[in-house]
């Protein structure tokens, strides 16, 4: 599959058909809060115990995982990729580089649902767990995009 | 070393916690403020759905990786609007 095929909606209508829990961060949910950035991956954070479920859901797009579930697991994170590219997070909690603990069950729990396209929602993490989610690393790109999602928040509130 | 291989290399490198904090901390700046808000308002107002803002990006990186991405920096800052 070229990039040039890929079906973007029909991605993300799998991952909601599945009922996997699969929270989009990264680039693509600042995109989707109205940010425009650029990104060449998508990135999840997913339930961890939903691995197969993920994998098996976003198969007919082509995408196929890296390792295993058990190995998946016990890295914490892992890829499904063809010529798009995907990381997945499947971790139960990430500490942030100061020490912040942020569970998936409690950035789920705040999630908020973007539509796409009827029967297509991708869920997102709050605006201040998506910040959280850009300190699991001191990347450039991270801390910069810190500064955007601020700045869009501040922009938000009365 | 692949394209998308040396990409990932150059952005996932990680600074040191003081110059991250350094930048967090940073004030913003009226200036800045205002630039990211008409940046914003300008794509959501451009591109309404979410469906046409993925999309545009996904023109929009393609158009970046032909043109600048050989040598440009991973990344990836927000898109001027010069380039829609």
């Amino acid at each position: 599959m070229r990039a040039g095929d890929f079906d973007e909606l029909a991605f993300f209508r799998a991952i909601h058909r599945s009922g996997v829990r699969a929270l989009l961060i990264g680039r693509r949910a600042l995109v989707l809060l109205g940010l425009p950035v650029l990104t060449a991956d998508y990135d999840f954070w997913i339930a961890i115990d939903e691995i197969a479920a993920f994998n098996a859901a976003v198969a007919p797009c082509e995408l196929h995982p890296t390792v295993d579930p058990e190995q998946a697991k016990r890295r914490g994170r892992y890829v499904v990729e063809n010529d798009e590219h995907v990381d997945v997070l499947v971790a139960r909690a990430i500490t942030t580089v100061d020490g912040v603990p942020v569970a998936f069950e409690d950035v789920w729990a705040h999630r908020w649902a973007v539509t796409l396209a009827p029967g297509v929602d991708v869920q997102l993490p709050a605006v201040d767990d998506l910040i959280l989610t850009k300190r699991f690393a001191d990347r450039p790109k991270d801390l910069e995009d810190i500064r955007l999602l601020r700045i869009l928040k501040s922009g938000l509130q009365p | 070393m692949n394209e998308r291989a040396g990409f990932a290399r150059l952005d996932d490198r990680e600074l040191e916690p003081a110059a991250a904090r350094a930048y967090l901390d940073a004030p913003t700046t009226e200036a800045e403020r205002e630039e990211v808000l008409a940046l914003a308002a300008w794509f959501q107002r451009r591109y309404p759905t979410p469906v046409e803002r993925l999309a545009y990006v996904r023109r929009a990186y393609a158009r970046w990786r032909r043109t600048l991405g050989a040598g440009a920096s991973a990344s990836a800052p927000p898109i001027d609007r010069s380039t829609s």
